[in-house]
């Protein structure tokens, strides 16, 4: 039982456009394993699909065992898979803070009711999500910002802020869709760096889309190549680097 | 001041129910979403306490009624909208945006034409002569002020909870909200409902109020008003409906005030008394053109907030 997301046969498609054709992997417990491939390869469809947002047209993913295939978004984020958007979607009029806060959601309670009476249940649940949340904020070097709002952070400063966010859910599986987008190298350097500490100290799984090749070959145990929807290539970084298939497909001239 | 209350008894009373509905237009809203059933609510609920208090409860002709009998309407009505709210917002909060607009316009209607052909609403007369718990309309207060000041107290006690910030989340995008285990659907509907239940109980006092009650009320023409309270007042804060609920309310009677001060020539004070409509479509019109977040914006609260704090150390 050390799988812990099984994408078994995953076929997705939009009118004419085959976005996800016959996917099959598997992801095991601990592993950093990356995605990569080039522009509309599917990798972000693939993305909606686990997390829900996207139905899949035949087959099946399973979580821990379970059949999660067609479960509403916010059932999937209640199984513990959290993840950020390539476009980044955060709640934009509200602080950094608040923003972390909402994702403590499906590890808390109180009920409508007995927030408004302010009920002791419900005060502490209150507490322990503001700590919680500034906690959070700390491990992503953002506690000096936390009531700024999230709409006037630098684009790197709301990548880190979305991580922190969907650390709030207290994920197993973490998925990252293209974290560095938009980074400078020091700032790239030092996502690496947080990639890794919470990997290590939240005992994550992370599956990870990344265009940045040094970062994702650097960073992944494994790496799953899509190109036109179908997996072209799975292997450790250094197998996918020279198969040929990838080489030609994505890799091409750049390496 | 003793004359201006005799005067204004009527006005100010309905200033404060109008906040008080103007709330339930923005607890959807909190949520993102544009509602305008509350109408329907209010009028459904102020059925119920015209048929309770006229036909159910038997209360011997002289002497006041009872404002205990008022109080059980009150909790009546307010359930019975919220089981209707409940069953209406299941299905209707599927819809979004302008659909959900529509479809809620179109359950106004619908109740406004049941209520018109029903035996038991009195048809298109309506329910009329049901009892005054009070001896002068300004006693009102007594039930219509506890009930804004429970419903705002109710709101900004909902903002900074774990209920209260999933609504937001909707609102400020649905998608990343219900990625991160926000249910969109329960979340809309709670809103839904607790906003019927609102409206609901401002509908059993203002049966009461205005005496009688009739298809005539909680119509279309109340969606409009409602979304001009919410849309001058202001949207992204509770403070904003109720400021708009009450200046939007006063706003007729001060123009007709103003039309009566003398030197003003004919043609305008004329204007101003019966123009009052033009004048308002035009307030709302510029309102949403140049103070597109209303009067009472989070901006401006934080500042006065901001300019209490150091004052006070």
């Amino acid at each position: 039982m050390s799988d812990l997301l099984a994408v078994d046969d995953v076929t997705c498609s939009f009118g004419g456009v085959t976005a996800v054709s016959a996917v099959s992997f598997v992801v095991t417990r601990g592993e950093l394993f990356g995605l990569i491939g080039p522009n509309g390869a599917g990798k972000t469809t693939l993305f909606n699909i686990v997390t829900g947002l996207t139905a899949p047209n035949t087959g099946h993913l399973r979580y821990r065992g379970e059949d999660i295939t067609g479960l509403p978004p916010h059932r999937v984020a209640e199984r513990g898979i959290a993840r950020t958007f390539q476009n980044v979607r955060l709640f934009g009029e509200l602080t950094a803070l608040e923003n972390v806060m909402i994702a403590r959601h499906v590890r808390t309670r109180s009920g409508l009711i007995s927030g408004v009476l302010g009920l002791a249940g419900s005060r502490r649940e209150e507490r322990d999500t503001h700590e919680r949340a500034a906690a959070l904020l700390a491990l992503v070097g953002l506690a000096d910002r936390a009531e700024e709002r999230a709409r006037n952070f630098a684009y790197g400063d709301q990548r880190r802020l979305e991580i922190a966010r969907a650390l709030a859910l207290e994920p197993e599986l973490l998925l990252l869709d293209e974290p560095a987008a938009g980074m400078n190298t020091g700032e790239k350097r030092a996502l690496s760096e947080l990639i890794r500490d919470v990997r290590a100290r939240l005992g994550l799984t992370i599956l990870l889309i990344e265009h940045h090749v040094p970062l994702v070959m650097d960073l992944c145990d494994r790496i799953a190549v899509l190109n036109f929807g179908q997996l072209i290539a799975l292997g450790p970084p250094g197998e996918v680097q020279t198969h040929p298939a990838v080489v030609e497909a994505y890799l091409g001239d750049s390496v | 001041m003793a004359t201006f209350l005799a005067t204004y008894d009527f006005l100010l009373v309905s200033m404060v129910l109008a906040a008080a509905l103007a709330l339930t237009l923005y607890l959807p809203l909190m949520a993102g979403q544009l509602s305008v059933a509350s109408p329907g609510f209010y009028a459904l609920g102020g059925y119920t306490a015209a048929i309770l208090s006229t036909k159910v409860f038997h209360h011997p002709a002289p002497g006041l009624y009872p404002v205990s009998l008022v109080l059980v309407e009150i909790v009546v009505a307010a359930v019975v909208s919220g089981v209707l709210g409940l069953a209406v917002g299941i299905p209707a909060l599927r819809l979004r945006g302008i659909f959900l607009a529509l479809a809620t316009i179109a359950f106004v209607q619908i109740l406004g034409v049941v209520a018109l052909n029903l035996d038991v609403t009195g048809g298109a007369i309506g329910i009329f002569g049901i009892p005054q718990p009070f001896s002068s309309q300004m006693q009102y207060m007594w039930l219509a002020i506890p009930l804004l000041v429970v419903s705002m107290l109710f709101v900004a006690r909902l903002e900074p909870t774990r209920a209260g910030r999933a609504l937001v989340a909707l609102r400020e995008d649905e998608l990343a909200a219900a990625a991160m285990g926000v249910n969109p659907t329960y979340h809309k509907v709670l809103a839904f409902t607790a906003s019927a239940v609102l409206a609901g109980a401002v509908g059993a006092i203002s049966a009461h109020f205005i005496n009688t009650w009739n298809s005539r009320q909680g119509t279309f023409d109340t969606s409009v008003n409602l979304m001009a309270f919410v849309l001058v007042g202001g949207s992204r804060t509770f403070v904003g409906p109720v400021v708009g609920g009450l200046v939007l309310t006063a706003l007729p009677e001060a123009l007709r005030g103003i039309a009566g001060l003398g030197g003003l020539p004919t043609w305008f004070a004329e204007f101003l008394r019966d123009g009052r409509l033009i004048i308002f479509g035009v307030l709302i019109a510029v309102g949403t053109i140049f103070f597109p977040q209303g009067l009472i914006t989070p901006a401006l609260l934080r500042r006065l907030a901001g300019r209490r704090r150091p004052a006070a150390r």
